[in-house]
Parts: structure tokens; C-alpha cells; sequence
């Protein structure tokens, strides 16, 4: 077991993630949701040793998020989860300033088991790592008498190319003071050795099995470990960017307490796969299409026909081989203007899907991350105080979402080990808000969009079920009460 | 499960109308995933609670200065500061109570900005100072600000031309003071009122349709 240590490991949160508490409002706390729905009640009791269980294998969620002078830092804590009932708005803040609390928190109503995110711990793959082994411990001790022996139940993590985690014997083998001079020289010292010679890194790697640093190092750190083509990659003269149009936002009312509207459409997966391989795109970008016509149908009339721009992160992992349990995607951005040809949802589909292609591969990420490194390792970027970084990487933030109409987020068809696998039903997720947003997220042949924005106004979501009804697809509706009326109507 | 006969789609959770489109919807209800959480706070109330409480706290100064005197000895300076704090808050209240409407807001401010001033002039012994400088100077200021926000902000024509010819009616008001002979000093008077006719000759020339338009809309009977 943990043994109380005078030294506590840490690791400095990598510029990616650092977007993410200064980012961070009233409105949207950077928090996301990942949901699976059993098929009975679920048992807190059960739950809280699945999770313990769970906890111990991960190291990275026994982080907090501490302040440094320059950089933020995750420190190891000895703070133990707790399963709690659901008695908050879905995604309400998790970090506070100043508050030491885990980044994340486990969560269960009637058949849901939800694990609440704070976004700088851990992106959706991340997530699904943990609620993976979360389920099938759970459904391990509920259904004891389906439980295969430990070795079969070891399946691969979704999303990822190899299981990251370590065994759960080689947990805890090395803690203390020996393992603390480790992070802090991964995180200083070698940091820029790192990529200049990488072959000695990854020799000495070896000796390098600590937890909390291996699991908290940044993705982004781990991608230089992968033979990728670096050195061709950067040659590349970056796209010339086209013209900067006015970007269709979507204006509403903001909810009563900053709380998330979150509407969520169930339908079955097979019917909209078909529909979206019969148009000829990728459902990412099929989907993506409908969400622009139901905004458009919406806010007809209003300056012209609009141009619209979605953002849609990338799991890195599918390119880079990599064990990081940390935030490791990218996002890309793709858009289109209405009016210049055919508008129907499957031709502007095929049209984002283009660009998206364009985008989404090994290289051009490569040679996105490399900037990221770059300016990360900037001598004026380091010594600029925290405060400065997150006013400036706010305002970036703001600048970015100008720009955007949309987000949208598709985790894929997700399998689950057994016993859980015949316990959950649909799995859903989704992120706190500054604009409408989606999350696709596919389990059992049941496809969930779970709609979520900070405002009161549902009409995208209503004619964006309408498009799915008029395609033939059965559409459930699911909702959280977020206006007075609604609330006044349940009598609260 | 509920249905949605409109949307046709199907509701979980004990909705008595749809969350989509508010059609009521019609089947038995299933038990919804998600809780009712009560609100924890209300943007809205907590706006109305600060804007009654402010001007309750701006009323009751007011109406306070009555009791002291009108001359130098009563209270003296500190009315100045008093009335001055209260007159900004005021205006803050008014700013942010009409901040989707520029042009309304601007008509707001010079009722009440003259008003105030009439007032404390009144209170601070009758010297004329507010109607031969303030209302003068704040309706003038005023059409130049009305002018400046038609062009600069993102505004339809419909949307300010009334509150338009409103400021520009106020602005004939010194006019008035001038034939009266309140005022002592002429020449604020006359530019506003100058300034007020070119606006109106202007106003009825460019955009005399719209403003009919927009009058017979909001005054029929």
C-alpha cells in the first residue's frame, strides 16, 4: 500500500492541458461526462469497491491541480473517491481554485453510473480507459457468478493500440523519495534532451517504471517515442489559410444557474450508418452536416446564407502509439459556407469530410504538435507568470471560439469486456458548453447524441431530431430540467 | 414511455410537455436518468432583487434631500456627494436595465439626467444653472451620441428611429425655456435648439417613411 511520503510526485501540466483551467467559467467549467446505463439499479456499495479497485490502478486520478508560480502542476494526493449520488447539475465545476480536491468524481442515479471529468486530467479516451475498468470490476462483484477469471477479463482499452496499464501487481512498487527525483528530472531536466536525442530516451526508459510520472507524463511526450517521420513531416509548407468570413453563432438565453443544458437523443446505430454510407461520408461528419442544417433551419433569415464551422477533436492515439492516460488529441476545424451549391446534408458532408481528411493524418498533426512544442518550450513562454498565461490562453480561447458555430465530439462504437459487456446497456457522454456542442458515443447498437449548450433554447435539438424522424430513424428523448418553467413544472 | 405527437419522438423521464417543441405529450411516463435538481440560484431573480433594491435605495435619497434645508447651511457639501453617488448608480441601473437598446437607453438618460438636475437645483436654492446649461448640453450631447450609434452599432432603422425622434423632441425643450426667458445665458439654448431642428428637418426628410411607418405601428388604436 501507499506509504505516507514526506515528498510528494508532481508533474507540470503539459501545454495542451493548460488550456483547460484558464478556459475555465462560470459557464462552462471544463467538465465532461461519460455515462453507462445497466440493465438494474445500480449498487453504491458495489460501486465504491469497483472504484477503489479502480483507483489503485490508476495513478494519474490521484492528482490535484496546484498552481505554480509559472506553470500549472499535478501533484500526487492522498485523497480517496467517493461514489455519490446524483444530486447536482451534470458537469458541475470540479476544480476550484485553491481547493485541493481529485479531478474527477464518480456518480450514480438510478441505472447510470457517470464519471464526471475535469478536462485537464484527461481527454474522452482517458475517460473511457477508467470507466472501463470501473464497469467491469462493478459488474465483477454484482455478478459474481458470470465473472471470468482475471487474465481473459484483461482486454484491450478501446481507442487505444496496446493495454497502457501496468499489471495491477506492479502498482506501488516504487514510491517515496526515489520515485520523486524521478518525476522531477523527467519534467525538468530531461525535458529538452527529449527530443533532440531521442534513442538514449528511450533506452533509459527502462528504468523509468514509476506510476504517477508514467502515467502523468504528457501524451505529447510520449508521441516522440513513436518512429514517426518527424524530420520530413516539418519540411511541409503549412496550407495557405482562406479568406476569415463571418461565422455563424448560435445566441440564446442563458440557463437560470449557469447549469449545462443537456439533451440527449438515443437511436439505433444501424439505420443512421447506413444512411450516412449511402451519402458517401464518414457519421462524424455526417452528423456534423445535420447539426449545421438543423442550425440553419433554425436560424433562417438571418444575414444571408451563413458559414458555419464545427470543431472536432482527433484521438491521437489512433496515429501515435501511446500508454498516456492524459489528454492526447488535437483538434481540427472544418466548415462550410451555405449557398454556393448543393447544401444538402449529405453533399456537405462529403464536402467536410474532404477537409477533414486533409487534416486528419499522421503528418499534418505531427506538424501541428511540433508548433505546440515549439512555443511550449519558448524561453518568453516559460518565465511569463501563470496569471499572464491564463489571461493570454484565455483570450486565445475567446479568439478561437469566435470562430466556431459549433462542436462536436465522436468516441465510436465502444465494446466493453465481459460481464459488463451484457450489463450496459447505451453509453453516452458529454462536455460542458459555451456553444451547442454534441457527443456521439455508440454501445450495445444504440447511438447516442447528447446535445449540450449553456443555453435555455432547445430549437437546434428539435429540428435536429426532426431531420432524424424524416430520415426514418426512432429518436428518445432525454433531458435535463434547466429553465425556471421546467422546474416549476416538476414542482421544486 | 411518452410521445411526442409533434416531434415524433419519444420522452423519457416525467415531462408533462415536450422539452423540444412543448407540445403536450400524450402515453404513460417512465422514470427519467437524470434527477430534478432545484436551482441553486437564478440570474434573473438575483438581477431583479438588485435592480428594486436600487431603486428603492435612489427613490429614497431623493426624497431624504427634502428634509434638510434648501439653503448652503443645511447639509452642504456632503448633499453634492449624497446626490452625486446616487445619480450614478442610477445611471448604472438604467445602462444595464437597457443595455439591448441603445437608442431607448439614451432617451432614458436625458429625462432623467435633466430631471435630476432641475431637482437638485431646485434643492440647492434655484439658480437656473440646470436649465440654462445641463438640459441644453445633455439633450445636444445626446442627438450627437444618436447619430454616432446609428452608424457605428449593428442597429435596425426601425429600432431607433422612434427613440430617435424622441431625443430630438426633448432637444426642442430648451427652446421653450429660451421663449419663457428662464434661462440666463442664451447661447447652449440656442445651439441645442438649432441643433434639434436640423435633426428633426433631417429625420422627416431621410427617414419619413419609417418614422411613419413605426408610429402608426406602435400607436394604433
Amino acid at each position: 500500500m501507499r506509504r505516507p511520503v514526506s515528498r510528494r510526485h508532481w508533474v507540470r501540466l503539459d501545454n495542451a492541458s493548460n488550456i483547460f483551467p484558464a478556459a475555465r467559467s462560470d459557464v462552462d467549467p471544463k467538465v465532461f461526462r461519460m455515462s453507462a446505463e445497466m440493465d438494474h439499479e445500480v449498487d453504491p456499495a458495489l460501486l465504491q469497491e469497483a472504484l477503489d479497485e479502480t483507483f489503485a490502478r490508476f495513478p494519474l486520478y490521484h492528482a490535484v491541480l496546484r498552481r505554480g508560480v509559472f506553470w500549472y502542476y499535478l501533484q500526487d494526493s492522498d485523497l480517496l473517491p467517493v461514489v455519490e449520488a446524483e444530486t447536482e447539475p451534470s458537469c458541475a465545476p470540479i476544480y476550484q481554485p485553491d481547493r485541493r480536491t481529485l479531478l474527477f468524481r464518480v456518480l450514480h442515479h438510478r441505472r447510470r453510473i457517470s464519471l464526471e471529468i475535469f478536462h485537464a486530467l484527461s481527454d474522452g479516451t482517458g475517460a473511457l480507459w477508467f470507466l472501463t475498468d470501473l464497469l467491469t470490476g462493478y459488474s465483477r462483484r454484482r455478478f459474481p457468478q458470470e465473472a471470468l477469471p482475471d487474465a481473459a477479463a484483461d482486454e484491450v482499452r478501446p481507442g487505444a493500440q496496446e493495454r497502457p496499464d501496468p499489471p495491477p501487481e506492479a502498482v506501488g512498487a516504487r514510491t517515496g523519495a526515489e520515485a520523486a527525483e524521478e518525476v522531477h528530472e523527467l519534467t525538468t531536466d530531461s525535458f529538452a534532451h527529449y527530443f533532440r536525442s531521442r534513442r538514449r530516451r528511450r533506452r533509459a526508459e527502462a528504468d523509468h517504471q514509476e506510476e504517477f510520472s508514467r502515467e502523468a507524463a504528457p501524451a505529447v511526450l510520449t508521441v516522440e517515442e513513436a518512429d514517426a517521420p518527424v524530420e520530413e513531416a516539418v519540411e511541409e509548407p503549412p496550407a495557405p489559410r482562406p479568406a476569415r468570413r463571418r461565422i455563424h453563432r448560435v445566441r440564446g438565453t442563458r440557463t437560470p444557474d449557469h447549469r449545462t443544458r443537456v439533451i440527449e437523443l438515443t437511436m439505433p446505430a444501424k439505420p443512421l450508418l447506413g444512411i450516412a454510407k449511402s451519402e458517401g461520408a464518414a457519421l462524424t461528419m455526417y452528423l456534423t452536416a445535420l447539426f449545421f442544417e438543423s442550425i440553419r433551419r433554425t436560424d433562417a433569415g438571418a444575414q444571408g446564407p451563413p458559414t458555419m464551422a464545427a470543431s472536432v477533436p482527433v484521438n491521437l492515439r489512433q496515429f501515435f502509439p501511446s500508454s498516456s492516460a492524459r489528454n492526447f488529441f488535437a483538434t481540427i476545424r472544418v466548415e462550410h459556407t451555405y449557398g454556393r451549391g448543393d447544401d444538402s446534408p449529405g453533399a456537405v458532408a462529403r464536402a467536410l469530410q474532404e477537409s477533414f481528411s486533409a487534416e486528419a493524418t499522421p503528418e499534418a498533426l505531427e506538424q501541428k504538435l511540433h508548433r505546440l512544442l515549439r512555443v511550449e518550450r519558448l524561453p518568453l513562454a516559460r518565465i511569463v507568470p501563470r496569471p499572464v498565461k491564463d489571461l493570454l490562453l484565455s483570450l486565445i480561447n475567446h479568439a478561437n471560439n469566435r470562430r466556431l458555430t459549433v462542436a462536436i465530439s465522436n468516441l465510436g462504437r465502444v465494446k466493453l469486456p465481459e460481464p459488463a459487456e451484457s450489463h450496459v446497456g447505451r453509453m453516452l457522454f458529454h462536455v460542458s458548453a459555451v456553444r451547442p456542442q454534441f457527443c456521439a458515443m455508440s454501445h450495445d447498437g444504440l447511438l447516442t447524441l447528447s446535445f449540450t449548450a449553456p443555453f435555455v433554447e432547445t430549437d437546434h435539438v428539435r429540428e435536429y431530431a426532426a431531420l432524424l424522424t424524416e430520415a426514418g430513424v426512432d429518436v428518445t428523448v432525454s433531458a435535463v430540467r434547466a429553465s425556471e418553467d421546467e422546474l416549476m413544472e416538476f414542482g421544486t | 414511455m411518452r410521445r411526442c405527437p409533434d416531434c415524433t419522438v419519444e420522452v423519457e423521464g416525467e415531462w408533462a410537455r415536450c422539452p423540444l417543441c412543448g407540445t403536450t405529450l400524450v402515453g404513460e411516463p417512465v422514470p427519467g436518468p437524470y434527477p430534478t435538481v432545484p436551482l441553486r440560484f437564478s440570474r434573473r431573480r438575483v438581477l431583479r432583487v438588485l435592480f428594486l433594491t436600487s431603486l428603492a435605495v435612489i427613490v429614497l435619497s431623493f426624497l431624504a434631500q427634502l428634509l434638510f434645508g434648501r439653503d448652503q447651511d443645511g447639509i452642504g457639501a456632503l448633499r453634492s456627494v449624497w446626490l452625486g453617488i446616487v445619480t450614478t448608480w442610477l445611471v448604472v441601473v438604467m445602462a444595464v436595465s437597457k443595455r439591448r437598446n441603445l437608442a431607448k437607453f439614451i432617451v432614458y438618460l436625458v429625462v432623467l439626467a435633466g430631471g435630476v438636475c432641475v431637482y437638485w437645483d431646485y434643492l440647492s436654492g434655484w439658480s437656473g444653472w440646470s436649465l440654462t446649461f445641463v438640459v441644453p448640453i445633455v439633450c445636444a450631447a445626446s442627438i450627437v451620441g444618436l447619430l454616432i450609434t446609428a452608424r457605428v452599432v449593428r442597429i435596425e432603422v426601425g429600432d431607433y428611429v422612434v427613440y430617435s425622434g424622441l431625443t430630438v423632441l426633448l432637444g426642442l425643450t430648451p427652446i421653450l425655456f429660451l421663449a419663457l426667458g428662464w434661462v440666463g445665458t442664451v447661447i447652449p439654448s440656442a445651439i441645442c435648439g438649432g441643433l434639434s431642428v436640423a435633426a428633426v428637418v433631417l429625420l422627416l426628410t431621410v427617414r419619413g417613411g419609417i418614422v411613419r411607418h413605426e408610429l402608426a405601428k406602435r400607436l394604433h388604436l
